[in-house]
């Protein structure tokens, strides 16, 4: 299974690769992610590739996710073209203003982003950051997506085995916290169905 | 063990296995992780793991040890081996002992780079061997031959990872075997003492040497023809990964020249592989370094191919090579069209390039200095680091980058050339550590009337936070008193030497007021930590906004945005630093 995963940078995009990675490997299999680390952390635009299938490279050709995870509106439109035909997007409705828009140099308008995702893919939007919020911190948005869409049954993964790399790839006391995220992004997904 | 690791850590942890005991490095994305995960996986302390203050002094460190027989790690990026350099080339001609290995990563693209320079050509320049690996999975096999090879000829090996291996994980099979040995100790021979007399034979030595390692290369397992048919495609790095996913994709049929240990070329290897194909097209990231092995082996042979590649502009001479591009390469190679991706309808998004945190103290020390020379001529000369990022708008405090540590020195360029400009230098402090301190020497012993801004953040925030000689921590859980760089200015004759917290605005602005009006070498020190190790919940407040937009066009902190005309602030990326308090003309920010 191939999963994207964009955001901006600080959200949190290379542990939740890690944490599905991880599960894949405490599930028996092998798993492979690409990441963005260094001068796009601080503030830009953010993917990270989860490959859990048989591939030479970390990284997912346009047209050839199966998922995309996206932890911010505009940047879940911007990496659309990496879905295969039909395949789920789950994206935070939760809009970052990016500098450029915010000095008024360019648009940015949430109602129109929305129709442009709903036209090009299958989705599922979800109020991450007010979810993430709730739980106790605006950082645990990665974990309640992740929680949202194994909710919905689009990760090929147990929720057993996503709980144990959580508990490996995060610390101590951020756990309980990430666990609640991940427990209140299934429940969220409770009652909607797959189309 | 199965374990998913980041080609960085993959390459620490086959170091650690291979009985490295020593490792330096200066950070540098993309190799920043190496030497970080060694010291992860370092708990018993056995290896000694080092941030040096630059790559030249973490190269030296090294060899220093190789001398004594313990096997050696260095890490940087490309460009820090341009510093490296000096110490390289003569390294070459001493030689080693124990195993020494140079991983240095290129950043194809560049996506965190200031230059899309090729290290393989660093060692032909240097007789060097380059092993150029494909994904984590062969980093961590490579490095651990690299150390044999080292050993094995008494050089100095390659590592050469480009982003893409560095910054992808793999799932590693880790094993328990950890090769273990004594160090042998110094032993004094006048071979480790660099004369002319010397490199004359050792150069005739390496020359010699060349030949036997390229044997050994043309039947080395990293080096193998794969497939068959008359198309031959040659790839190395990770697009030789990207080459085999397109050929399982599509179920095509190429005969396959991987090349993993690309320097001395594997002559032996390119010779068959030459003579099995008819069409040929070469695949690799930077510079056409393959290709150039292949024109080589077709003239020394004596025969004719055409071969398709950078050269003859089949293939574009900068950036990554995509599956994308690469998928459309192969089909021009092949006259086949594989895939038409769907059609989408078209949005014109934002762009959202990296930008200073909310919070960041390099943004109160750029407007500090913006507001205190408003109306001068003034000139801004940048360097490498989180605070480059001052050059975008609403700053616009960046009017030079070269590379590390040269904002001090062309401003002085600037000032002699044009006299009347008040010519500022902005330089972080880690980076004033590795290349600052001989520059700022310069200004002082040539008089210069300069005004250097230290940006002390007490951290190396741009590669994630790397401690160096200012914090006083080592990567060996050891404390060491910390270096003070107002002291440093002192005992370099400057008597202008302030510090100021850029927070404390209207002191700031006063300071460096002064500090331009002052004759000869002024360093005004900004001490704030970096925001990103700062824990607060302290937010601003936002009353009665007038609507002015003030604050966002002078500071354009990611926390404020507009909202039905108004500015609102964003309590998720606050930090409550207060500085767009010192720009609203209507007081409204608590």
């Amino acid at each position: 299974m191939d999963i994207l995963i964009s955001g901006v940078g600080g959200q949190g995009t290379v542990l939740a690769s890690k944490v599905l990675a991880d599960s894949r490997v405490i599930e028996g299999g092998r798993a492979r992610t690409g990441e963005t680390i260094g001068m796009s952390q601080r503030g830009g635009s953010v993917i990270s590739h989860v490959r859990t299938g048989e591939s030479y490279s970390a990284f997912i050709p346009v047209g050839g996710a199966d998922l995309l995870l996206s932890f911010e509106l505009i940047e879940g439109a911007r990496n659309i073209s990496y879905l295969k035909e039909g395949a789920h997007a789950v994206i935070n409705t939760a809009l970052i203003n990016p500098v450029s828009a915010i000095l008024g140099k360019e648009s940015c308008d949430k109602e129109e982003i929305m129709e442009y995702i709903s036209a090009n893919s299958n989705v599922f939007f979800i109020d991450a950051s007010k979810l993430a919020r709730e739980a106790g911190a605006i950082r645990v948005v990665n974990t309640i997506l992740i929680g949202f869409a194994y909710g919905l049954g689009l990760l090929d993964l147990s929720g057993e085995s996503i709980e144990k790399s959580m508990s490996k790839n995060i610390r101590a006391e951020y756990l309980d916290l990430n666990l609640k995220a991940f427990r209140s992004g299934i429940k969220s997904a409770e009652g909607v169905h797959l189309n | 063990m199965k374990e998913v690791l980041l080609g960085n850590a993959a390459i620490a942890l086959g170091a650690v296995m291979a009985g490295v005991k020593v490792v330096s490095g200066y950070p540098g994305t993309p190799s920043t992780e190496i030497l970080e995960s060694v010291a992860k996986f370092n708990k018993e302390g056995k290896i000694n793991v080092e941030w040096s203050t630059n790559e030249k002094a973490a190269l030296e460190v090294a060899a220093g040890a190789s001398y004594c027989g313990a096997r050696t790690m260095v890490t940087m990026k490309q460009v820090g081996l341009n510093v490296a350099s000096d110490p390289l080339m003569s390294l070459g001609i001493v030689g080693t002992k124990g195993g020494m290995v140079v991983v240095v990563a290129d950043d194809p693209g560049p996506i965190s780079s200031q230059t899309e320079q090729d290290t393989r050509h660093f060692g032909k320049y240097a007789n060097l061997p380059v092993l150029d690996p494909s994904s984590p999975e062969e980093a961590y096999e490579m490095i651990r031959y690299a150390f044999e090879l080292s050993e094995k000829i008494h050089l100095p090996v390659i590592l050469r990872p480009t982003t893409k291996v560095c910054h992808s994980s793999g799932t590693i099979e880790t094993d328990e075997n950890r090769y273990d040995y004594e160090i042998e100790g110094f032993v004094k021979s006048p071979d480790r003492v660099i004369f002319p007399s010397l490199t004359y034979r050792r150069h005739l030595e390496i020359e010699e040497q060349q030949k036997e390692i390229s044997d050994i290369f043309s039947d080395l397992s990293f080096n193998r023809i794969e497939g068959k048919g008359k198309y031959g495609i040659a790839a190395g790095g990770v697009t030789y990964a990207i080459v085999k996913d397109i050929i399982n994709t599509y179920n095509l049929e190429f005969t396959l020249l991987k090349v993993g240990a690309v320097f001395p070329a594997p002559d032996k290897l390119y010779d068959r592989f030459l003579d099995s194909v008819e069409e040929i097209l070469v695949l690799e990231e930077l510079d056409p370094a393959i290709e150039e092995q292949l024109y080589h082996r077709l003239a020394v042979n004596n025969i004719k191919r055409t071969i398709n590649g950078k050269m003859n502009g089949y293939v574009s001479p900068a950036g990554e090579l995509r599956f994308e591009n690469i998928l459309e390469i192969i089909e021009r190679f092949t006259g086949k069209e594989f895939k038409k991706n769907k059609q989408l309808s078209s949005i014109d998004l934002p762009r959202r390039s990296p930008v200073l945190c909310a919070g960041c103290p390099h943004r109160a020390s750029f407007y500090v200095v913006k507001t205190a020379m408003r109306g001068n001529k003034s000139l801004f000369c940048g360097d490498i680091g989180c605070y480059t990022l001052g050059y975008g708008k609403p700053l616009e405090m960046t009017d030079t980058c070269l590379c590390m540590g040269a904002g001090i020195t062309i401003a002085q360029g600037i000032k002699k050339a044009e006299p009347d400009t008040n010519v500022f230098a902005f330089i972080g402090d880690s980076t004033f550590f590795a290349s600052g301190m001989t520059g700022l020497a310069n200004a002082v012993y040539n008089n210069s009337n300069i005004n250097v801004m230290v940006l002390d953040n007490s951290t190396t925030a741009m590669t994630g936070h790397q401690p160096h000689p200012g914090t006083g921590k080592t990567m060996m859980d050891t404390v060491s008193p910390e270096i003070e760089i107002s002291k440093i200015a002192r005992a370099l004759n400057i008597d202008f030497v302030e510090r100021v917290n850029p927070f404390d605005f209207t002191r700031a602005v006063i300071v460096v007021e002064e500090a331009a009006r002052y004759e000869g070498v002024s360093v005004v020190i900004f001490e704030a930590p970096c925001v990103a190790l700062l824990k607060t919940d302290q937010v601003c407040e936002i009353e009665n906004c007038t609507g002015c937009k003030k604050c966002i066009r002078e500071i354009g902190c990611p926390a404020l945005y507009i909202k039905e005309g108004k500015v609102e602030i964003d309590d998720d990326l606050c930090t409550g630093c207060g500085l767009c308090k010192n720009v609203c003309p209507a007081e409204c920010i608590k």
